[in-house]
C-alpha cells in the first residue's frame, strides 16, 4: 500500500505537534520510525491507522484518501497490548469473526496463527494471565491473521522479552515476504531497525528530518 | 385595604410568636398553648373545611394547629401512642371504646354528614333505580353483579363503615371485582373515576371533587348512611409533650355557637347545601 | 418504644410465617422494578454506548442536562405519566391508569435517564480506547458497540443493579399512577407509606425489612464485582 502525505499539519490546542511537507511510504517494505520522545511518531501512526481525523493535508492510500472500509486492511499494534475480555483463542479469531467467515476456515486460520506464534498452547488462557511478551504476540497474532495490507506499529517491542521480540520480528518478515504486507514501525531500538528496516525515517520535532535509503 | 393588610400582619406575627413559643416549650416548661396536634380523617381536609374554619381558631388564640390527616384508624392510633392532643374523627364506636380504655378524657359530638353511594353515569348494576336509598340492597346489587367495587381499605372511619353495610348485607366482598386502594378519599374516588367503578364516599369530599369527576350519586339519605363527627382531647397523662390546654380551647372553640353556626353553612355558597351538620348538644 | 420492638418482632413473624399479602407485595415490586430496569437498560446501554463515544457538538452541554435528569424526582414522573394515561388525558383510552403496566410504563421512564447517564459516562470514559481497538481490528459502527458492550459487562451489570436499586425504591411515581390497590398495584415502598398511615407498624417493618435485605444483596453484588476488579 502505498502512502503519500502532503503538507500534514496536527495540533493540539496551539502546540504543534507535526508539521510535514512531504511523505512518501512505499508499499511492500517495511518503514521504521525512529526519533526522541514527543517527536509526534505516535500522532503519525495513529493518524495514519484512521484513529485520528483532526489534522490538516491529505493523506492518500495508493491514491485514495481514507474511507471506513480501509478499516478492514489497516491494523495498528500498540505499544500496550489491549487484549480483549475473553480466552486468547476468542480474541485471536474475533477480527475474522467480524468479518463474517465461516465457522471451519475461521478455526483453521486461528489455529495455524496461533501455532505460528508459539502461543498455540495459550488458546483457553484469559488475558489477565499472559505475560507481557504472550499478551504482545496475542495481539500481533490478531492484526495479522486477516493478512492486512498496511500494519502499523507503535513500539511493540519496548517492554518485552527477548525471545518474543525475534518471534514478532521473524513473524513481520515473513508477513512482509508473503502476503507483500507493507509494514510501517515505530521504533526506539536503532539496532531493531538496522535489523527489520529497509528504510528508516528520523522524526523530531514534528518534522521529518532525515529520510535514508537504504542503509 | 390597609386593613386588610394590618390583619394578615397581625396573623403572621402571632403565628411567628406562636411558633417560638412552642419551641421554647420544648425547652422549658410543659403545656404552652403554641400548638396543638390535631389528628383528623382525610374527610375534613379533603372537603375543605378546615381551612375554611381553622384561621378563625389561629386567629383568634395564637394557637398553631398541625394537621394531620389519615384514617379514622390511624388517628385513634395517634392518640393511643400520645402523637396528638386532640382527635376529630367519626366512627362513634371505637370513639366511646378509646375513651373507655382511658386514652382519651371525653367524646363530644360536633356535627354529622352524610355517605353516599357513588359510580359510573350509566350505572350498569342498575342501583339507582332498584335501590335509591336503600345502601343494604345497593351492595347486595352490586356483588351480585360483580360490578367494580374500590373500597378505602385503610381501616378509616368510612372504610369501617362500609364493612358494617357489608356485614349488614351479609357479603363477604371478595373477588376480582372487588378492590381495595388502601388510599385517602380524594385517591379512593380517582381511582373509582379512572375504573368507572362504585364507591362510598363522605358527600363533602365527592361535592368538593365533583367538577373533576365522572361519577354520580346513585344511593343516598340512607339512616345507615349518616355519619357523626366526634372531638376527644388525648388523655395528657400520657407523656409530657401533650398539649391538653391547647386541645381543651380548641374543643371550647369547636363546640361554640359561632363555630357551629360557620360548620353549618360550609358549602351552602358553592354546592348549594352544607355538607356538614353541626350537632352539638349541651 | 414498646411498640417499635413490638412492631419488629411481628414483623420479622410475619415474613417467616411467608404471610401471602406480604409476599404478593414484594412479587410485585420486584416484577415490576426489574420489567422497568430491563426496559430501560435495553433501550439506554447501545444509545449510551454510541453517544459516549461519538463525538457532537454541545457534548458538554448534553452532559449536564442528561445528569440533571438522572436525579428527577420520581413524584413529577408519576403525575407526568398520571395526567397522560388518565381517561381525561391523551392515552386515557388505553385504559392504564391504576394498573401495573402503569406502574412499569412511570418506573420506566423515571429510571432511563439514570440507566441511560450512567452507560453514557462509563462509554465516554471507557468506550474511546475499545473503539481504537475494535477499528484496527476491522470492526464496523455496529461491531464497535457490540464490542463495548461485551468488554465493559461487567460495569454496565452493575450499572443496571444500580437502577433496579433506585426503581424499586421510589414510591412517588408507583404510589401515583398505581394507586396502591391492594392485590393490584400494591408495591413494597406503598405499603410501608400506608400501613404506616394505619398504624399497622408490623407489616410496614416487615416490608422495611425486606427493602433493606434487597439493598443489601443489591450493594454485595456491586462490592463482590468491584473487589474482583
Amino acid at each position: 500500500m502505498d502512502i503519500e502525505i502532503k503538507n500534514l499539519k496536527k495540533y493540539f490546542g496551539t502546540k504543534m505537534i507535526l508539521d510535514i511537507e512531504e511523505l512518501k511510504f512505499k508499499k511492500n517494505i517495511i518503514t521504521g520510525i525512529i526519533g526522541p520522545n514527543g517527536a509526534g511518531k505516535s500522532t503519525l501512526i495513529n493518524i495514519l491507522a484512521g484513529l485520528d481525523k483532526e489534522y490538516q493535508g491529505s493523506i492518500t492510500y495508493n491514491k485514495e484518501k481514507f474511507n471506513d472500509s480501509m478499516y478492514l486492511d489497516i491494523t495498528l499494534v500498540f505499544q500496550k497490548p489491549y487484549l480483549l475480555n475473553r480466552k486468547v483463542y476468542e480474541d485471536v479469531a474475533y477480527p475474522l469473526k467480524i468479518r463474517k467467515l465461516k465457522k471451519s476456515v475461521v478455526k483453521e486460520k486461528t489455529n495455524e496463527i496461533l501455532k505460528e506464534l508459539g502461543i498455540y498452547h495459550l488458546r483457553d488462557q484469559k488475558s489477565t494471565q499472559l505475560s507481557g511478551g504472550e499478551a504482545q504476540k496475542v495481539s500481533l497474532a490478531r492484526a495479522v491473521i486477516i493478512e492486512p495490507e498496511l500494519i502499523l506499529l507503535d513500539e511493540p517491542t519496548s517492554s518485552i522479552d527477548e525471545d518474543s521480540i525475534s518471534t514478532l520480528e521473524r513473524v513481520l518478515k515473513e508477513y512482509n515476504k508473503e502476503y507483500n504486507t507493507t509494514i510501517i514501525i515505530i521504533t526506539h531500538d536503532i539496532e531493531q531497525a538496522y535489523r527489520l528496516c529497509d528504510e528508516i525515517i528520523f522524526l523530531k520535532n514534528g518534522r521529518v528530518e532525515d529520510k535514508d535509503g537504504l542503509f | 385595604m390597609k386593613k386588610n393588610l394590618l390583619i394578615v400582619a397581625l396573623l403572621i406575627i402571632s403565628l411567628i410568636t406562636g411558633c417560638s413559643s412552642v419551641q421554647n416549650a420544648q425547652d422549658t416548661s410543659v403545656g404552652d398553648n403554641g400548638s396543638i396536634i390535631l389528628a383528623t380523617t382525610t374527610s375534613t381536609r379533603d372537603s375543605g373545611l378546615l381551612d375554611y374554619i381553622l384561621p378563625d381558631f389561629e386567629e383568634k388564640t395564637g394557637i398553631e394547629v398541625k394537621v394531620v390527616a389519615v384514617g379514622t384508624g390511624a388517628a385513634l392510633q395517634k392518640g393511643r401512642d400520645g402523637d396528638a392532643d386532640v382527635l376529630l374523627v367519626h366512627a362513634k364506636p371505637s370513639e366511646e371504646q378509646f375513651v373507655e380504655e382511658g386514652h382519651g378524657l371525653k367524646r363530644y359530638d360536633v356535627m354529622y354528614n352524610d355517605f353516599v353511594i357513588v359510580g359510573p353515569k350509566e350505572d350498569s348494576a342498575n342501583i339507582h333505580a332498584e335501590a335509591a336509598n336503600d345502601v343494604v340492597k345497593g351492595f347486595q346489587t352490586i356483588a351480585e353483579s360483580e360490578s367494580t367495587f374500590v373500597s378505602r381499605g385503610d381501616d378509616s372511619g368510612t372504610h369501617k363503615k362500609e364493612k358494617s353495610i357489608w356485614e349488614n348485607a351479609g357479603i363477604q366482598p371478595e373477588g376480582s371485582w372487588y378492590l381495595s386502594s388502601g388510599s385517602g378519599m380524594g385517591d379512593t374516588l380517582k381511582i373509582a373515576d379512572e375504573k368507572q367503578a362504585y364507591t362510598m364516599t363522605d358527600r363533602a369530599t365527592y361535592l368538593n371533587l365533583k367538577d373533576k369527576l365522572n361519577l354520580d350519586i346513585l344511593v343516598e339519605k340512607d339512616e345507615m348512611l349518616f355519619n357523626q363527627y366526634g372531638v376527644i382531647p388525648v388523655n395528657p397523662d400520657k407523656n409530657e409533650n401533650i398539649n391538653n390546654g391547647g386541645a381543651q380551647e380548641f374543643i371550647d372553640w369547636l363546640l361554640s355557637e359561632d363555630i357551629q353556626k360557620m360548620i353549618g353553612e360550609y358549602g351552602k355558597d358553592k354546592f348549594g347545601m352544607p355538607l356538614f351538620t353541626p350537632n352539638y348538644n349541651k | 418504644m414498646d411498640y417499635i420492638l413490638q412492631g419488629l418482632k411481628e414483623g420479622i413473624l410475619l415474613l417467616f410465617k411467608l404471610d401471602k399479602e406480604l409476599y404478593r407485595i414484594i412479587f410485585l415490586s420486584v416484577a415490576v422494578s426489574s420489567t422497568a430496569t430491563a426496559l430501560s437498560s435495553f433501550l439506554a446501554i447501545p444509545i449510551g454506548v454510541y453517544l459516549g463515544i461519538k463525538r457532537f457538538r454541545l457534548k458538554g452541554l448534553f452532559s449536564r442536562i442528561l445528569y440533571t435528569f438522572m436525579s428527577i424526582p420520581s413524584v413529577v414522573v408519576g403525575l407526568l405519566v398520571a395526567i397522560s394515561l388518565s381517561r381525561r388525558g391523551p392515552l386515557g383510552s388505553l385504559q392504564l391508569l391504576y394498573t401495573p403496566t402503569a406502574m412499569i410504563i412511570a418506573q420506566t421512564i423515571l429510571v432511563f435517564p439514570l440507566a441511560l447517564g450512567l452507560v453514557y459516562n462509563l462509554s465516554k470514559n471507557r468506550g474511546k480506547e475499545i473503539e481504537k481497538i475494535g477499528l484496527t481490528l476491522g470492526a464496523r459502527r455496529f461491531d464497535v458497540i457490540i464490542l463495548i458492550v461485551r468488554e465493559l459487562k461487567i460495569y454496565l451489570f452493575i450499572n443496571v443493579i444500580t437502577v433496579f436499586s433506585r426503581a424499586i425504591s421510589e414510591v412517588g411515581a408507583v404510589m401515583i399512577v398505581g394507586g396502591n390497590i391492594k392485590g393490584h398495584t400494591r408495591v413494597i415502598t406503598t405499603s410501608i407509606a400506608m400501613f404506616n398511615s394505619m398504624g399497622s407498624y408490623s407489616r410496614a417493618i416487615a416490608l422495611g425489612l425486606v427493602l433493606l435485605l434487597i439493598s443489601f444483596l443489591i450493594n454485595s453484588i456491586i462490592y463482590s464485582y468491584n473487589k474482583e476488579d
